[in-house]
């Protein structure tokens, strides 16, 4: 069970690669430009989707972004559910 | 506590050699640990695979040469590091020539290389 | 050869300056550390200079008894024969002298 925070815009490299490692017990939370994988109907989305994981916005960038609701099958959060979540998971990488 | 006996830290290696210090910083984390009797392992994947690649001549920019400096690994008894297949692919990179020896995976593998640490470093 | 001057070293004694590295500054250097160079010595110093020029880097302690274990022998590829040449930490002053930069991780 790994926590990746995603901060890299859909078409990055970081991006491409973290969703590679992404296993079906990990948990994803799209910050900074990741937040753009939130956007219904794009690929990138589709793509996070599949990968059958948890997965997270923060409510913050996505405001930011223009992304009022995101796509179905990911939750919003706030700063201190991201928190919480570190706690849960031992183990982290950052995407960025 | 997982199941079986985990080693203690993965070293995510995920930037190309010269683009940027990260590289620089992953192989310098690297090494401190093993200098310091930490069991390491090194996984290269996407553009971290380009660390690789023989035959780097930095010396004229100033810089570290990070494939000489990846060829001690084993000196630092790390004698296997892992490498991202696809990658590998898509830039040709042939691991045979590699400075050390490398072993390639497939996506799958890889996430199930993970499982088997305690921590996981992204650089 | 006149020794060369305070300025060509920094704070800790290392060389500033690789290029101007030879064996009477290794000589030079090795006085400070109050040490007198023996072929046992300079054995170990030119492994570490090949060591340099082949990884692009100092060793730390622990590859460094490993090179010298492969290519000196078991017998001298041992932390405590470094420590007999180079008491303190081996990897550090036996670059200072070799004329290599300090290594990263050594404390």
């Amino acid at each position: 069970m790994v926590l990746h925070t995603l901060n890299a815009a859909p078409s990055s490299a970081a991006f491409r690669d973290c969703l590679k490692l992404v296993a079906p017990d990990d948990a994803v939370v799209l910050l900074g430009d990741g937040v753009y994988a939130a956007l219904e109907g794009t690929a990138a989305c589709d793509e996070l989707r599949a990968a059958a994981a948890a997965l997270f916005v923060l409510r913050a960038d996505a405001q930011l972004a223009g992304i009022e609701s995101p796509a179905d099958g990911f939750g919003l959060i706030d700063m201190d559910d991201l928190v919480a979540l570190t706690e849960r998971f031992e183990r982290q990488l950052a995407w960025y | 506590m997982g199941e079986a006996a985990k080693k203690p830290v993965l070293v995510v290696m995920r930037h190309s050699p010269y683009g940027s210090s990260l590289a620089k910083a992953a192989v310098d984390v690297a090494l401190a640990a093993a200098a310091f009797e930490q069991a390491v392992d090194l996984l290269f994947i996407g553009e971290g695979v380009l660390q690789l690649l023989p035959g780097q001549e930095s010396h004229k920019l100033g810089k570290k040469n990070i494939g000489r400096q990846l060829a001690s690994l084993p000196l630092y008894d790390i004698e296997l590091v892992y490498v991202d297949a696809e990658a590998a692919l898509r830039y040709q990179l042939d691991i045979a020539s590699s400075p050390v020896n490398a072993q390639l995976l497939g996506p799958q593998e890889m996430r199930q290389l993970m499982v088997g640490y305690d921590h996981l470093l992204g650089l | 050869m006149d020794a060369l001057s305070a300025e060509a070293f920094d704070s800790e004694g290392f060389l500033r300056d690789l290029s101007l590295w030879n064996a009477a500054v290794a000589e030079q250097i090795a006085a400070a550390e109050n040490l007198a160079l023996t072929p046992a010595h300079w054995e170990v110093l030119e492994l570490l200079r090949a060591y340099y020029h082949e990884y692009d880097s100092s060793p730390a302690m622990r590859p460094l008894v490993k090179y010298c274990a492969i290519h000196l022998g078991a017998d001298k590829g041992r932390s405590i024969y470094l420590m007999s040449l180079f008491p303190g930490s081996p990897a550090k002053i036996g670059s200072k002298i070799a004329g290599l930069p300090k290594p990263d991780n050594c404390l």
